[in-house]
């Protein structure tokens, strides 16, 4: 073991010296004169009037229509969607099979968390050196710096998840539990909500992905880099803020620890058994078709804030469109990749299918994306969102093998439920597991602090 | 089921065949040349199947498993990697990965529990269908047999139907009688999953049994009832005995399908907080596969779930072995 990462870092070192940063690399790409596919083969470039075929794999509800749209209008350019499944993440074990298999398709729908996890695979082209930072104005800019890393743009972001709170104003209002504004309200309200015999929600363990968006309202910053050297800050203040808050509420029995976004939680749902929510933007499809009795009965009310009056903001979700490392031709891919996320039309009909918010700046209305407003009684719900948007703290980024820090939150969190550890325990645990993981990936790392 | 009778036939029917083939040395006769390339032609795709589908697979795991992936470029990313040999590494790391280990710990106790259980109930089963002499026999065979017929994730989802809270009719009336279950938590989880594989394998486990008894000659028992044996003697004494080659088969299918679980974890897995990423060894590689994206380490894993296999089925077969080869 301690044999393997020494030699690994001693490679590393020789590596760091000759590559010495981004800058370099960023050079390096442009010089080969669009995109290195690193075993040589060189991505063509359409003749005129040449017809060709691109493959695009996504989970998007309703991407079929956007992209039907395109290929009715560049007859050359037909685009063929690929529909992978994205339960437990299967969309991405197959995009990596696909990779190391020397395979993939041309285009692949990818979360921001998820980027640096494929980059560590090689699987995506760097976009830059085809002019990719000419649409960077096009976007929320802390959106088009998720996929940016140096010089390098690998992917064109789509969608965004500012986090909110969903509730049953109903219930609410007959229990007499006012829309709690900060975490002490929250915790009052989960009280006022228990002793009427429901709780206010569940903890699910295995949700790494809306934890990070906890811990990133609180301030937490789990990646960074430092040089070449990539730091990991899990066990940190922010976090253990968010961690201690939750397991205090777990302890008192305020909350239900099973899963979410699963059947027994639907139900809950249904039956006002669990009456609120902290979710993101997209959650409100899922509302909408799994609990279509209680029309009209939601609202949409801002993320508690730890202090009042704050505008503490954090991101759940949100993904983009990325062009493959051997996509056969990357710049009719970038010109799709770049229509489908800021094309009015195609935007529209993607808010339609109900994919999130949009990172492009223009061509839409908040109001276009109200598209359940009867669901949430009328209210404007989306201006809670894209108010949580723009206060989002953009210095958050993420680093590589994402979904496996998830799986060991989640493990360390069932774990923690089981033996009665304490939850800052799961963050020194995943702290140290993480480092390992990265280290195991032939990266260098440090513990941020 | 199909597979091992295949097996059987086909080993009935070569052996004569080799037996001739070893007789005393002669001069080769034409026709004995043609039959044997005839013989190989039919072979062969056996043998090329199982090259390619048996073979080639493991010795591919194997050489992912001494291998590990390096990386060089500015913070691992966009630079190039290739892979290094690391020797027995991603074994040593394998083995001191604690969720790996309790992982093994658990399927064991699940097998230690749940084999003994399903086979004494199958072996039940096969001797009242056996022993009966209604018109309804066949009917109940199938329908014992038919939870088989149902691949294991629909199995899993159907029951998980009846595990989670909120929605199954099990918990609620449990609720309703004042009992409080919880067939996912941490402590059960594993014993409702037992459950599920009973549910499926007990019918294929009676049926493989009542092959045998089938196979047992009639005069056994018309010898044995002259002698005032009843049907509880007879059962005791000449059926287990007779069938034991087939008990001993059914352990070490159920040995194998043990160490193998997988999908019932897997499926159950959303529904559940209590199951993690490395509740079975297999599912444990596989999320070191797919999630991780570690295929090396997999394959390290893959390859010792393979060997404890091995160890576990050939020490049964040893364990009960002396007696049955002889009836083989």
């Amino acid at each position: 073991m301690s044999n393997r990462s020494v030699h690994r870092r001693t490679v590393l070192g020789g590596a760091a010296a000759v590559a010495a940063g981004w800058a370099l690399t960023g050079c390096g790409d442009s010089g080969d004169g669009g995109g290195g596919n690193g075993d040589g083969t060189a991505p063509r470039e359409r003749e005129k009037g040449q017809k060709i075929g691109l493959t695009f794999w996504s989970w998007v509800p309703g991407i079929d229509k956007p992209v039907d749209l395109w290929n009715r209008k560049n007859p050359d350019v037909q685009v063929t969607v690929e529909k992978v499944s994205a339960v437990n993440g299967q969309q991405y074990a197959k995009m990596h099979a696909a990779i190391k298999a020397g395979n993939p398709p041309d285009l692949g729908q990818i979360e921001f968390p998820v980027v640096p996890s494929f980059l560590l695979d090689n699987g995506l082209l760097d976009l830059a050196p085809l002019g990719a930072a000419r649409y960077k104005d096009k976007f929320f800019g802390w959106q088009w710096q998720q996929s940016v890393f140096g010089k390098s743009v690998y992917a064109i972001p789509q969608a965004s998840g500012p986090m909110g709170l969903f509730l049953r104003q109903d219930l609410f209002d007959k229990w007499d539990v006012p829309i709690p504004r900060t975490w002490d309200e929250y915790e009052t309200a989960a009280r006022a909500v228990r002793k009427k015999g429901a709780w206010i929600e569940t903890f699910a363990p295995t949700n790494g992905n809306r934890f990070a968006g906890l811990a990133w309202q609180a301030g937490a910053k789990w990646y960074g880099t430092h040089g070449d050297t990539w730091t990991v800050h899990i066990d940190d203040e922010p976090t253990r803020r968010v961690a201690d808050y939750w397991e205090s509420l777990v302890r008192q029995k305020l909350v239900k620890t099973i899963p979410d976004r699963q059947n027994a939680w639907y139900k809950d749902l249904q039956t006002g058994a669990i009456p609120a929510w902290v979710g993101a933007s997209w959650g409100d499809a899922l509302l909408v078709g799994n609990a279509p009795g209680t029309q009209g009965k939601w609202r949409a009310a801002p993320l508690p804030q730890w202090k009042a009056g704050e505008q503490a903001h954090a991101n759940w979700g949100g993904s983009t469109t990325a062009v493959f490392a051997k996509a056969r031709y990357p710049k009719d891919a970038l010109d799709f990749a770049v229509w489908l996320n800021t094309d009015p039309e195609s935007i529209g009909l993607l808010i339609d299918g109900g994919y999130g918010f949009p990172s492009a700046k223009k061509g839409y209305a908040t109001t276009d994306l109200d598209v359940d407003k009867d669901f949430f009684g009328g209210q404007a719900y989306s201006k809670v969102f894209a108010d949580a948007g723009a206060h989002v703290d953009t210095s958050w980024r993420w680093g590589p093998g994402v979904d496996t820090l998830y799986q060991r939150l989640g493990d360390a969190f069932t774990d923690a439920l089981a033996d009665g550890s304490s939850f800052r325990s799961v963050l020194t645990k995943v702290q140290g597991q993480t480092l390992a993981d990265l280290k195991g990936k032939g990266l260098k790392v440090a513990s941020g602090g | 089921m199909s597979r091992v009778t295949l097996d059987r036939r086909a080993g009935a029917t070569s052996r004569p065949a080799r037996r001739n083939g070893r007789g005393p040395r002669r001069p080769a006769s034409r026709t004995e040349a043609r039959n044997a390339r005839t013989a190989a032609v039919f072979v062969l795709p056996f043998f090329a199947l199982f090259g390619l589908c048996f073979l080639a697979p493991i010795g591919y795991a194997l050489h992912q498993s001494l291998f590990i992936t390096e990386r060089t470029g500015p913070l691992g990313l966009g630079g190039r990697q290739r892979e290094v040999f690391a020797g027995l590494a991603n074994y040593a790391q394998a083995l001191s990965d604690d969720r790996f280990l309790t992982g093994f710990g658990r399927v064991l106790l699940f097998g230690a529990v749940q084999i003994p259980l399903m086979i004494v109930l199958a072996t039940a089963l096969a001797l009242l269908l056996e022993s009966a002499s209604a018109r309804g026999v066949p009917f109940f065979r199938s329908a014992f047999f038919l939870p088989y017929g149902v691949p294991g994730v629909i199995a899993s989802i159907l029951w998980g139907f009846l595990y989670v809270p909120g929605i199954s009719p099990l918990v609620k009336i449990a609720g309703d009688l004042g009992w409080d279950v919880d067939f996912l938590a941490r402590g059960t989880v594993l014993w409702s999953i037992a459950n599920i594989v009973t549910w499926q394998f007990t019918g294929y486990n009676m049926l493989v049994l009542i092959a045998q008894l089938k196979a047992v000659p009639g005069e056994l028992y018309e010898a044995a009832r002259i002698d005032g044996a009843g049907a509880w003697q007879i059962a005791r004494h000449i059926k287990i005995p007779l069938i034991r080659p087939a008990l001993v088969l059914t352990g070490v299918f159920s040995i194998i399908g043990t160490l193998q679980l997988f999908a019932e974890p897997m499926v159950l897995r959303p529904l559940a907080s209590s199951i993690d990423s490395g509740f079975t060894p297999n599912l444990h590689a596989y999320s070191e596969a797919f999630v991780g994206n570690n295929q090396h380490a997999a394959a390290a894993e893959a390859v010792l779930l393979a060997l404890v296999a091995c160890v576990l089925s050939f020490g049964f077969l040893r364990l009960t072995g002396g007696r049955a080869k002889g009836r083989g």
